[in-house]
């Protein structure tokens, strides 16, 4: 909230201090036009909480691209903007970052209704990467989306809780606004597809200040197998704090599509029997990608790093699908060409090599227990096709 | 369905209870200072960050409490004595000194601690049976402890000598000053008990929620609808405005849904402020 009150122009100016020190020992750059590159991330805000490893991701990736010789032959220079206030405020952002700044690209890592806000703004004149998980669908032009959707999280999950749970009733709860609602209009369909029925749904105000002993004690009535969760960050570890507080952790399954390191760290170890999760990207998974880009990412910020998370290891995604794009569709590129050049693009992302297609992700899936404040994955499912497919 | 009807119906008695004692601290500072707090929530975060440094070092979660007092109570005094005393009497600076202060509490705690929640450990883990309903029994033992802390501050201040000067300071500072009671002395007193009353609120809603630097942002609103509409200055108007929103809040959402609570709560709200700006028990 503060930090909204903070002029723009000189969070900007910390963030060309930053890269102008990234800069020192690159002398070929010296003449080259900087990558200028637009990164909405939460400073303030109740999704603040991810600002400091959406940043540290981004910054790790920006310095091995400018190291590889920049985007285009450009160095990259990241500015850094507030997505954490009201969707309007980022959009007015998104205004100034491409008339002033003239940003060859925009990325974001925020919910869904800035996303709208940001696309019906940016008018597809300016290239943008929306990096979160997210609901899916999104097909607008020019817009290339990271993030895993219901699709790769929620049937995968269902089906495991419907044929191996033996779940037959499955009761929702989220936050009421895009995310949630659409993504549940799909969760309904695989209930449905793997002979469940929903038995509850219900929303509750999103940046309201929610209990949910309500809505707790009406589950409990319910008698549903299992919860889907699409609340976020303090709403969903409020939630399941009740949930397992009226002691329903015991006889009832939960998975949340929102549920990462730092969420499971304060649901805390007591809370967390029988909860799952399905991401693309677990901090701890001891695969080799995903492990050499922890140990690159502890190397270069020590032990106070910020909790590594699918959120930003997206961020990091996001650039080096920026640099794959690019590079692959030249200079000066319409954004027909960049749309044409994306699709079977092939990137890094933290949890290893992935392709774009349809301006969407295919990845690897990780359905992942929650063994006291860790992820267990018990299920790795190869190559979850995002669901979407839009028109190159 | 029974153990359903008794189950919500207890939820009602928590929310009540809850809010009551967060809103306790605002109520004694805004009711007999005149001065409203907006760094009453980040003050429950303090005590809830009290909690957790007890949970971190391994100590036992009531040693949680005379540290949250300490701490709060320090604040308290030092607010108190450097940024409120001047300002008695001019209520829009008061508001902006205390939300200036909510800031730098809030980036305080994101300093010392981080962005990241913290999870406290509930002290008193479990379920009871209540007439068939199954209840946690730390939210059941903090209905108690409202019922109790509630209990004896109204029986306090309605009987004992200091409760009597308070409320001469209250009515007329300068008769009250005339008569020999210290009345800086109580304001400051008056105004620390209100800051440690947040703390330990904090520290016995710490187990329950989320801990992090915004989570006070959260109280303070539910608190100040409390004191509109129950009015200011009497512990009547406290427990009628915590029922009212509370339980409202509560009941509206076992029946319908919390987005159903919410917009009941801000309309009570706004029909209050717009009706009856005093609040059911007016003072005089």
């Amino acid at each position: 909230m503060t930090d909204r009150f903070i002029p723009a122009r000189r969070r900007v100016l910390s963030a060309a201090a930053g890269s102008a020190v990234l800069g020192v020992g690159l002398p070929s750059f010296a003449q080259a036009k900087e990558f200028k590159i637009g990164f909405f991330i939460a400073l303030s805000g109740p999704a603040a909480l991810f600002g400091p490893t959406q940043r540290a991701c981004a910054d790790l990736a920006a310095e091995k691209i400018n190291k590889a010789g920049g985007i285009l032959g450009r160095p990259v220079k990241l500015l850094f903007t507030d997505a954490g206030g009201p969707p309007a405020e980022t959009a007015k952002s998104a205004v100034r970052l491409m008339l002033e700044d003239k940003v060859d690209l925009l990325i974001g890592s925020h919910d869904s209704a800035t996303r709208e806000a940001n696309i019906a703004t940016i008018k597809s004149k300016t290239p943008y990467i929306y990096s979160p998980v997210y609901e899916g669908g999104e097909c607008s032009p020019n817009v290339y989306c990271l993030g895993e959707t219901p699709p790769q999280q929620a049937q995968p999950a269902i089906e495991f809780f419907a044929k191996e749970k033996k779940a037959k009733t499955f009761y929702l709860i989220g936050d009421d606004y895009v995310w949630p609602r659409k993504s549940n209009e799909q969760v309904k369909k695989f209930v449905a597809q793997f002979g469940g029925k929903v038995s509850g749904e219900e929303y509750v105000p999103f940046g309201a200040p929610n209990k949910f002993e309500e809505a707790v004690t009406r589950i409990k009535g319910a008698k549903p197998d299992a919860v889907v969760s699409t609340l976020v960050g303090a709403d969903n570890v409020n939630f399941n704090r009740t949930f397992a507080g009226f002691g329903l952790d015991k006889s009832i399954a939960r998975m949340a599509l929102l549920l990462e390191e730092n969420t499971l760290l304060g649901i805390g170890p007591e809370n967390s029997a029988n909860l799952y999760s399905c991401m693309g990207y677990f901090a701890n998974n001891s695969a080799d990608a995903p492990k050499s880009f922890k140990a690159e990412y502890m190397a270069r910020y020590g032990d106070k790093a910020p909790q590594l998370s699918t959120i930003g290891a997206d961020c990091y995604a996001a650039l080096n699908l920026a640099k794959a794009l690019f590079d692959k569709a030249g200079a000066g590129a319409s954004s027909a060409k960049l749309m044409a050049a994306s699709e079977g693009l092939a990137f890094d992302a933290p949890s290893g090599r992935v392709t774009m297609r349809g301006r969407q992700v295919d990845k690897d899936m990780y359905l992942a227990q929650c063994n006291g404040t860790n992820f267990e994955v018990i299920k790795t499912i190869k190559g979850v096709h995002s669901g979407t497919a839009c028109k190159a | 369905m029974e153990s359903v009807l008794v189950a919500q119906a207890l939820n009602a008695l928590f929310a009540v209870a809850v809010l009551a004692l967060i809103a306790l601290g605002l109520a004694v500072v805004f009711g007999l200072l005149g001065v409203l707090n907006l760094a009453h929530g980040e003050l429950v975060m303090v005590g809830a960050y009290c909690a957790y440094v007890a949970q971190t070092h391994g100590w036992p979660f009531v040693a949680a409490l005379p540290l949250a007092i300490a701490v709060c109570g320090v604040l308290g005094l030092v607010v108190e004595r450097w940024l409120v005393r001047p300002l008695y009497h001019r209520p829009f600076d008061t508001l902006v000194v205390t939300w200036g202060l909510s800031l730098l509490l809030r980036k305080c705690a994101e300093a010392l601690f981080g962005l990241g929640y913290q999870s406290i450990n509930e002290p008193l883990g479990g379920t009871l049976d209540v007439l068939g309903a199954t209840y946690p029994r730390y939210r059941l033992l903090l209905i108690a402890i409202s019922i109790v802390v509630l209990g004896a501050l109204l029986l306090w201040y309605g009987r004992s000598r200091t409760g009597t000067r308070i409320q001469a300071m209250v009515d007329n500072p300068d008769l009250a000053r005339a008569l020999g009671i210290r009345v800086g002395r109580f304001a400051a007193a008056t105004f620390v008990a209100g800051t440690c009353l947040a703390g330990l609120a904090g520290v016995l809603i710490a187990p329950l929620v989320p801990v992090q630097p915004f989570m006070g942002l959260d109280h303070v609103l539910m608190s100040f609808f409390v004191l509109v509409v129950g009015g200011l200055g009497s512990t009547a108007g406290l427990l009628t405005g915590s029922a009212v929103i509370g339980g409202v809040n509560s009941v509206v959402s076992a029946v319908s849904d919390s987005t159903g609570g919410y917009f009941c709560v801000l309309v009570l709200a706004i029909l209050f402020l717009w009706l009856r700006p005093s609040g059911i028990h007016a003072r005089r």
